[in-house]
């Protein structure tokens, strides 16, 4: 015979069951947020030390070496890394900082790796893998490196490190210039593909320290071309510790690229690098998935539905939660604001006429 | 309200068992697969497996909330913990639809610490202020685990709120202790279990409860790695500690559950809930399950109707509804 208990459940199922299908989410996020602070004027993209950033509540937030993918590095010397953001009208700018024994800048030597730091942003609802992102979880990826930081004010190069080496290269470019002799200086691109193929890595001048990258798994990290680069940071060592800002503009036009407006909700990660222990690449130290609200948003009231296994785990731009908070690239629209709620009423209803049939159930087994 | 049995049986056995579903299909077997090179028809039965996992986190998240809103009218003459509870519950439900201002993400999460300490003082009371310690600790270090997770989400709030440049200080050492208390917790759960009456001494128990111990440290025997990861992701610990520590509390937590699911199910339950629901909860159904979970160890052990019964009160009949 049907119980109270057992009708509540069989309810409280076929609710559950409806409500999945529907992709309404019925439980609240309440990780570690980061509230960015909304500042009028210019935002201090050059300056660590400016006032402003003391408007904005720092966040610790813990790292763990990289453990996943081969080769594995227990032993990160980054345990932790201090964030905080500020905003304006137009752009959003992040300070992180972390303790480093060791100043590292050059990476011109094979055996010389540079510090760096990196903020990662999932470029589909929800949260995909944290590391680099997985299959049809694409993550847009911030990663500023201290060598491209020296290298803003004069590219570094071999004749850095070894002053007295002899060079007899450069037959065909500004003598002068050396390394950073502009592609136009060259009679022939042939001898410096890279660098007419606009890499990153073979610029004559960086633009910025920062690369803007996309992932979508580990050994898919790819550089976004040249004209895509849109991220600004720098960074300052003193006593022991970085700090790095990053900065962009809340709205991009690039697909690729994460898109901020107020009063959301979305998820960031971190990493860093110690050149002194030779990290780089996946040999780093990373944090989890924590939560950024800009505006009066402080927690992340979407649920943000796992990554799994199968390959269609999070979808690209769908709504978390009732048209309110939600992870990056949310749909925007009174109708999917409206949908879910009109959902929720029809829920309520079905519950009222639950409740009126479990009044008429039996209060136990017979 | 502590010494009071513990009805709607069915509805805590089924709570238990659907986080522990959603806990290891969605949080654990597919993310445990997800760098794995799969086949269309394999990445199908995977889809269906998680579509699995999410219906049951959505039953989790509604029999979590029916539950609490039970405990509180159960325990309604303790007024302050029935109205943190349906606090609690209130505001979960209006983040759905709203942003939620820093104050009340703040008001959320003192919510859920002041619900974790009411729990503990009705212990207390539950004991005539004359608490057995051992069976206490089964409630206090879970509690304190939680209470240490729900401060270290809710301190940068606090901060944030206050307009204090921050970081918080210690919130690595909170953190850390924090995972140290729910390892804690198993050993005291252990240890406490073992004089229950009752209780399933059979040898099999442990070569079951051994599995899943031999499983994970094969695993970190062949791949750190994705058992590192998996770790952090389907339970929120960091591995911070030696790993033979974990795997022996992997251990020692399927006895506990196994040894005391008929006799002491309640015991069996809260251990079930907390596992579920994590170390620092991330969702709010997670936060209700382990609240309902100190709600279930609140009682003083043994758990079951007939070893609860006060010897002078006549055993009500509907102590426990569908009761087996």
């Amino acid at each position: 015979m049907m119980t109270r208990s057992r009708f509540l459940l069989i309810t409280l199922l076929a609710l559950a069951g409806v409500l999945t299908f529907f992709k309404i989410p019925l439980a609240s996020s309440q990780g570690v947020t980061i509230a960015a602070a909304q500042v009028d004027g210019a935002l201090p993209l050059d300056d660590v030390e400016s006032a402003l950033w003391q408007e904005a509540t720092a966040v610790s937030i813990p790292l763990s070496a990289q453990i996943v993918a081969r080769p594995l590095f227990p032993q990160a010397n980054v345990k932790a890394v201090d964030a905080r953001a500020l905003y304006n009208d137009d752009q959003i700018a992040f300070l992180v900082e972390w303790e480093d024994d060791t100043l590292d800048e050059t990476a011109v030597r094979v055996q010389d790796f540079s510090d760096a730091v990196a903020i990662q942003f999932p470029l589909v609802e929800g949260q995909p893998f944290f590391c680099m992102g997985q299959q049809d979880g694409n993550v847009n990826i911030w990663h500023w490196k201290a060598d491209w930081q020296a290298g803003m004010n004069g590219r570094q190069d071999v004749d850095d490190v070894y002053p007295d080496m002899y060079v007899d290269g450069y037959t065909f470019a500004d003598t002068e210039a050396g390394a950073a002799a502009p592609v136009s200086s060259y009679e022939d691109v042939n001898y410096v593909p890279a660098m007419a193929a606009d890499n990153l890595y073979a610029s004559p001048a960086y633009a910025s320290p920062v690369e803007d990258l996309i992932a979508g798994a580990f050994g898919s990290l790819t550089s976004q071309s040249a004209e895509m680069q849109n991220v600004q940071g720098h960074g300052e060592y003193a006593d022991g510790k970085w700090r790095v800002v990053f900065s962009r503009d809340l709205a991009s036009l690039e697909a690729e690229d994460a898109q901020f407006a107020t009063g959301q909700v979305y998820s960031l990660a971190f990493a860093a690098w110690d050149g002194a222990n030779e990290e780089r690449n996946g040999q780093k130290s990373t944090s989890q998935w924590v939560s950024l609200s800009l505006g009066a948003a402080a927690t992340d009231s979407a649920v943000t539905e796992s990554a799994s296994a199968d390959s269609t785990a999070p979808r690209p731009a769908a709504p978390a939660s009732g048209g309110s908070a939600s992870s990056a690239n949310s749909l925007e629209g009174v109708a999917f604001a409206l949908v879910p709620m009109f959902m929720l009423v029809g829920v309520m209803a079905l519950a009222a006429v639950g409740m009126w049939l479990f009044t008429k159930l039996p209060d136990k087994k017979k | 309200m502590g010494r009071t049995m513990i009805k709607q049986r069915s509805l805590f056995k089924w709570l238990a068992v659907s986080a522990l579903v959603e806990w290891l299909l969605v949080r654990t077997l597919t993310r445990a697969a997800i760098h794995i090179p799969k086949s269309p028809e394999i990445a199908a039965g995977y889809a269906v497996v998680n579509q699995i996992g999410l219906v049951a986190a959505a039953f989790v998240a509604l029999l979590s909330l029916v539950l609490l809103v039970w405990i509180a009218w159960e325990g309604r003459r303790e007024v302050w913990l029935s109205l943190t509870l349906v606090g609690l519950g209130g505001v979960s439900v209006l983040f759905l639809v709203i942003v939620p201002p820093a104050w009340l993400a703040l008001l959320y999460q003192l919510l859920g610490v002041t619900a974790v300490l009411f729990i503990c003082a009705g212990a207390v009371r539950a004991y005539g202020g004359k608490p057995i310690w051992p069976e206490m600790a089964a409630l206090l270090f879970p509690a304190a685990a939680l209470l240490a997770g729900l401060l270290y989400q809710l301190l940068p709030t606090l901060y944030a709120l206050m307009g204090w440049s921050g970081p918080p200080p210690l919130t690595g050492v909170l953190f850390n202790l924090g995972e140290l208390l729910v390892i804690g917790s198993v050993l005291v759960w252990w240890w406490t279990s073992r004089s229950l009456p009752n209780r399933s001494r059979s040898w099999i128990i442990w070569l079951l409860a051994a599995i899943p111990a031999l499983l994970f440290a094969l695993s970190f025997w062949r791949d750190p790695a994705m058992t590192g990861i998996l770790t952090i992701w389907s339970t929120g610990l960091t591995l911070f500690l030696p790993w033979p520590v974990y795997a022996l509390a992997l251990w020692l937590v399927g006895v506990t559950v196994l040894a005391n699911w008929h006799s002491h199910p309640a015991l069996a339950y809260a251990i079930l809930l907390l596992i579920s629901a994590g170390y620092a909860p991330q969702l709010s159904s997670q936060l209700f399950c382990a609240l309902i979970a100190l709600w279930l160890l609140e009682r003083p052990l043994p758990l079951t109707a007939h070893d609860r019964q006060p010897v002078d009160q006549p055993v009500k009949n509907n102590l426990i509804t569908d009761y087996r």
